[in-house]
């Protein structure tokens, strides 16, 4: 392990020679215009800022920096970890712990050509880069008008799997996705792809997300463990001393870094094991008579706009959409939070630092319950995929889960509940806008609610 | 070599000279003080209750984010002690099966009681709903895994949580999103909340020098605060403390600039 490690360190010294910039802190596209607060760096963050002979280079996520007080010595040699264990967008490196494929990655890396056998290359860049960004963090140059923005990769919340809510999603989840596209989104379907392509696309992403997580928890271990401390010097007068982060001579930092690799790689393996599986005896057939189906969709009915499961207070009384709309996913609330704290922010240097990256923000957009009456499923409109989403919430947003949270637990709703609830949701497009409203007498609480 | 007896009562043998961790043994001391707000603040908002409002509406619900009691005691406050990655600390006998009974977060008049909690690891959280009305509880982690689960009117659900988090985690309910609620997560008992009169005391701590983490949900780490003889917290809201063994350091008054608080 740590011997793969300092291979990896080796590696990018040799590949990034300090002329090139590496060790100089604007080695970043987006950190062209840098202004040094209070040991902070604001970075401008605008899209197209690096100059076209510069080979593209990953940012780094300012919103945690800034938040953490990540000092640009900090910001460099996270960095330059982050370089050692992942590479650059043209040379993706992955460790072989992280089981991540270098073959898949190099396929999907890198500027867009073919090889003299006719074999595409550069994938992400062809496909993805000009919504996803090169980082993938959701930042191309079309994402700002696209709504909903594309995913930022780093937090590595997906939304359509089939696991349970915190898990990752499985490599099929992510095969899906990009074959079938998000309906009713700018996320188009890749279903043209061969799939070996589409297969080194997922992978990509993948090895994205990993490489996001780590920066984000390499971000919060220089804040928790390391940082700037008073001590003696040999003449007894207090200095600052800095701990740098170095895990090429800090055997402990090198081994709490691959820890925490390890932990990130950990859930993504786990993916396979939290697939929710439903009852196989509470699977409704697929040739029903009507009055069953019929009997099934009331009763879906009732648990929608009942006080158990929930349904009409996000999705509103008619299944619009226009119940609760005041709240924000997991990406859009983290900015919110953010400019939160730049308004409540009082430090000269950091209000002029949070600024900064505040300005780059997307305008933050409220996560609208869908509108069920127009028979589009981003998900994908399979039962078992409105039964996944229902049965775990659609991680990352406001949409909670009305199964067991894992495997063995205690959920609030069966699952013949919840495919009762799967035939009334994919029955209401059709359904006369007036209906459930003639169902409120059955069910007091439906609507109104006051107990 | 060192032998000593440990506070389960079992000889450990140690090398001194590889002893840094602060002293074991029968050396036990408390940390106390009071958090004061220094400066008027309003009175706390009214929610922008807008879901389930005959419900919801039926108690005025007010903005709970600064809770200032009188004489200016700052409530809600979360001090513990901070540790370094993979670092543990001595728990005295009396407080080992701190955390064993179960803890419960309800959802009750659309509010999350209490709006502050303290679990150990492996200790039993109970989230509860005794409202009429359903409720989400959405649980945003860093290092457990984050979870958003409906509860139904008068139901429950039950939770355990492997892996310390460094900071309060922040829980929410999407439904009606102006309820939050705060739950630390630690497996030492070394932590505290301050009260209604912003006074805190955490007793039974291994003497000597510790270091401890003051936090606000206002603007998370409380930066920049005096305590008097005994320093201030760090840009990190970090402070380390010198715990007397057989007694207890009083950081008496502490003062909160307002703007520390985001007013
Ligand atoms: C035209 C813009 C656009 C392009 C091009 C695009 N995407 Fe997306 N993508 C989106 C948007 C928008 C979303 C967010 C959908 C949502 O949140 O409902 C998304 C979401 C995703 C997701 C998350 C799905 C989930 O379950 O949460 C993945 C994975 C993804 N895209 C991969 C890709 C890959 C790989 C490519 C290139 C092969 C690509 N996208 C190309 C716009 C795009
Ligand atoms: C707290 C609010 C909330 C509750 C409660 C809620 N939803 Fe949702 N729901 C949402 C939001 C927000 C989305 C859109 C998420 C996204 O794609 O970003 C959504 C999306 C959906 C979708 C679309 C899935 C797709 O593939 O496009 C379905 C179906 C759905 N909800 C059904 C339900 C059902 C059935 C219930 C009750 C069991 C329910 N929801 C309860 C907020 C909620």
């Amino acid at each position: 392990m740590n011997h793969g490690f300092f291979i990896a360190f080796n590696r990018i010294r040799q590949s990034q020679p300090k002329a090139r910039g590496f060790a100089t802190p604007i080695h970043f596209c987006s950190f062209a215009n840098k202004t040094r607060l209070l040991g902070l760096l604001t970075a401008v963050a605008f899209i197209g800022g690096c100059d076209q002979l510069d080979p593209p280079a990953f940012r780094l996520n300012m919103v945690e920096a800034v938040s953490n007080e990540t000092s640009t010595e900090y910001q460099q040699e996270i960095a330059d970890v982050l370089g050692g264990l992942f590479g650059t967008p043209d040379e993706p490196f992955a460790l072989p712990s992280t089981g991540l494929d270098l073959g898949k990655l190099r396929i999907a890396a890198g500027p867009v050509w073919s090889d003299s056998a006719g074999k595409h290359l550069g994938l992400y860049r062809k496909h993805c880069v000009h919504c996803h960004g090169i980082t993938g963090d959701g930042r191309g140059p079309t994402a700002r008008f696209l709504n909903p923005y594309p995913r930022d990769y780093r937090q590595a919340v997906y939304k359509f799997k089939s696991t349970y809510n915190p898990a990752k999603p499985t490599d099929e989840d992510l095969h899906r996705v990009l074959i079938q596209g998000v309906p009713g989104t700018a996320m188009p379907s890749f279903s043209l792809l061969p799939s070996s392509e589409v297969e080194a696309l997922v992978e990509y992403v993948k090895y994205l997300s990993i490489r996001g997580q780590m920066e984000t928890e390499l971000i919060r271990y220089v804040f928790d463990e390391l940082g700037e401390e008073e001590e003696e010097d040999e003449n007894g007068n207090l200095v600052m001393k800095r701990y740098p982060l170095d895990p090429e001579t800090d055997a402990d930092q090198r081994e709490a870094i691959l820890e925490i690799l390890a932990e990130i790689v950990d859930g993504w393996n786990a993916s396979s094991e939290a697939v929710i599986a439903p009852e196989e005896a509470e699977i409704p057939e697929d040739n029903r008579a009507p009055e069953e189906i019929a009997a099934s969709v009331a009763a879906g009915r009732d648990l929608f706009y009942g006080p158990r499961a929930n349904c009409v207070k996000c999705h509103g009384p008619t299944g619009l959409g226009d119940g609760q709309q005041d709240d924000q996913d997991n990406w859009n609330k983290a900015h919110k939070v953010f400019l939160e704290t730049l308004a409540g922010e009082t430090e000269p240097e950091l209000v002029a630092a949070k600024s900064v990256v505040a300005d780059s923000l997307y305008p933050v957009r409220n996560a609208i319950p869908r509108n069920l009456r127009k028979g589009v499923y981003r998900g994908g409109r399979r039962r078992i995929d409105i039964f996944w989403r229902v049965y775990a919430g659609i991680a990352g947003t406001p949409m909670p889960g009305s199964g067991p949270a894992s495997a063995g637990a205690q959920g609030t709703l069966t699952d013949t509940e919840m495919w009762s609830i799967v035939d009334y949701v994919l029955s209401l497009p059709y359904e006369a806008p007036s209906q459930p409203q003639q169902a409120l007498p059955e069910n007091p609480n439906a609507v109104t609610s006051a107990g | 070599m060192n032998i000593r007896k440990n506070s389960l009562g079992m000889l450990t043998i140690s090398l001194v000279l590889a002893t840094v961790a602060p002293a074991t043994g029968a050396d036990w001391g408390s940390l106390k003080g009071r958090l004061i707000v220094d400066g008027s603040v309003a009175a706390p908002a009214a929610l922008n209750v807008n879901k389930d409002t005959e419900f919801c509406g039926q108690n005025k619900l007010l903005d709970e984010t600064i809770e200032v009691g009188e004489g200016g005691g700052l409530a809600n406050a979360f001090v513990f002690l901070y540790l370094k990655r993979g670092k543990s600390v001595d728990v005295h006998p009396d407080l080992a099966s701190s955390g064993s009974e179960p803890a419960v977060v309800d959802n009750k008049g659309c509010r999350f009681e209490p709006h502050v909690l303290l679990l150990r690891t492996q200790q039993t959280l109970e989230i509860r709903n005794s409202d009429s009305v359903g409720h989400n509880t959405n649980f945003q982690t860093l290092s457990n895994p984050a979870f958003n689960e409906t509860i139904p009117a008068s139901g429950s659900i039950t939770k355990m949580f492997e892996k310390q988090e460094s900071y309060p985690s922040n829980v929410v309910c999407n439904i009606h999103p102006w309820m939050k609620s705060f739950v630390l997560v630690r497996d030492n008992p070394y932590m505290t909340i301050s009260g209604a009169d912003g006074s805190f005391e955490i007793s039974n701590m291994p003497a000597g020098e510790l270091e401890f983490v003051f936090w606000h949900e206002s603007k998370g780490n409380l930066k920049d605060v005096a305590l008097g003889e005994a320093g201030k917290t760090d840009r990190k809201g970090r402070a380390k403390l010198e715990i007397p063994a057989g007694g207890t350091l009083d950081l008496g008054d502490i003062k909160i600039a307002p703007t520390a608080l985001g007013l």
